[in-house]
């Protein structure tokens, strides 16, 4: 049984998917040993690959990725939150690619700096939450590094209110009262290391609130007015 | 359509737990590994169920993906082709006769197999399968593509067990030889 040919016989037909049932669970149990074993599976796999070609894609039911998210964690973010964001991340290359094109300097000027204080730096882990009253009217987008713990905030569609100011809170049961983020801006996005003196497992496990105070913030240093939009973190690498 | 650099791409980050990529990933992948599922189970219940857990496999086993071993669509596909074959070969053997869209796939057909198969690697394994005998280039797309059986490729040709077992060994290593290093 251990002849490379009969090894590789046994991967070829493994792979072809003739074996029974017994005979497939020997080689499954076999390959986590047997590296040549594997190996050869796995050239196998990649020879007879583009069989698959053969095979008509046929849409899943709508339902199975919410199913997939409840099977990994009980908590899982629901896909409607990810169906969010990846939206609003097409809708923001959009406006990085329109910005390179506008013929007005200061308009492109605006959106590139804009834009450019949102953009981490690629394959850094982070965190990211959308801000929103409900799923149909995201308001802000917070990004956050893990590594610095340093917080950009994007306004997707917040709209500016006369003689009023978007407060962002830090809201966490070990942190007692909502901790201020500070002010922020419903026009361009800024960056700011406010979260740094915050531990990584607070942030993550946190909400996000953002409240309507009096313009310049709350004078109290605790929310004032209502809370328009909240959100919690996910995590993403880009 | 997402590239294999992409798709490789995404799946080093599932392995960091990023959902985005995962959802991304699903949106990329999902249609075709359900009609793989799909065709070898005939039976949407059982196939919804196997690529659920084929993606949570996935996202839990990204980590061990190998780009410099597989490209990342034939490593997704494995996966999906191994659980719906141990889930295929778990019930009684369906009966080909109760299913006759499984025979539409042009399976017999040397020159539907190269119309299909474009791309350099798929041409070349088109004209490895060209060189195969009728019966046994479409006993080995029916095997692949359809998850037959043994035991169904031998009530399906009207020959014994074994002698379908040499012709599937013998179809292979010409294949092999074929396709080369």
């Amino acid at each position: 049984m251990t002849d490379d040919n009969d090894i590789d016989d046994l991967a070829a037909e493994y792979v072809l998917g003739t074996l029974d049932a017994d005979e497939r669970a020997f080689i499954a149990a076999r390959r986590q040993r047997e590296p040549a074993l594997d190996a050869a599976i796995l050239e196998w796999e990649q020879r007879l690959a583009p069989l698959s070609e053969l095979v008509v894609a046929v849409n899943p039911p709508a339902d199975t990725m919410a199913k997939i998210e409840a099977r990994i964690d009980g908590t899982g973010v629901p896909s409607s939150e990810i169906a969010t964001i990846i939206e609003l991340r097409r809708r923001m290359n959009f406006w990085r690619t329109a910005a390179f094109a506008a013929s007005a300097l200061a308009a492109s000027l605006i959106f590139a700096v804009g834009v450019k204080n949102f953009q981490p730096k690629p394959r850094q882990q982070n965190l990211v939450a959308v801000l929103q009253k409900d799923p149909a009217s995201p308001a802000f987008l917070v990004t956050v590094n893990v590594e610095d713990r340093v917080m950009t905030v994007q306004p997707v569609a917040a709209k500016p209110q006369p003689g009023k100011s978007y407060e962002l809170w830090l809201i966490q049961d070990s942190l007692g009262a909502p901790k201020s983020l500070g002010v922020i801006d419903e026009h361009s996005a800024m960056t700011k290391p406010t979260l740094a003196g915050y531990k990584l497992k607070i942030i993550e496990s946190a909400t996000f609130a953002v409240s309507l105070e009096p313009q310049g913030g709350s004078p109290t240093g605790a929310p004032t007015g209502p809370v328009v939009f909240t959100g919690k973190l996910i995590p993403t690498t880009r | 359509m997402a590239s294999a650099e992409d798709i490789s791409a995404l799946l080093k980050r599932i392995a960091q737990k990023d959902r985005l990529a995962f959802a991304e990933v699903y949106r990329a992948t999902s249609a075709k590994l359900y009609g793989i599922i799909l065709r070898i189970l005939r039976r949407r219940d059982i196939a919804d169920e196997v690529l659920q857990e084929v993606y949570v496999k996935v996202w839990e086993r990204a980590g061990d993906f190998k780009p410099e071993r597989a490209s990342p669509i034939s490593w997704m596909a494995a996966i999906a082709r191994n659980r719906a074959l141990d889930e295929a070969r778990r019930k009684r053997p369906v009966s080909i006769e109760d299913h006759p869209e499984v025979q539409d796939i042009a399976s017999d057909d040397a020159t539907g197999l190269a119309n299909i198969l474009r791309g350099e690697d798929r041409k070349r394994l088109a004209d490895c399968l060209a060189q195969l005998d009728a019966n046994r280039r479409q006993m080995i797309v029916l095997a692949y593509c359809e998850g037959l059986s043994r035991d169904e490729l031998a009530k399906k040709y009207s020959q014994p067990v074994n002698t379908i077992k040499t012709w599937l060994r013998r179809s292979l290593t010409q294949l092999k030889g074929c396709l080369g290093p």
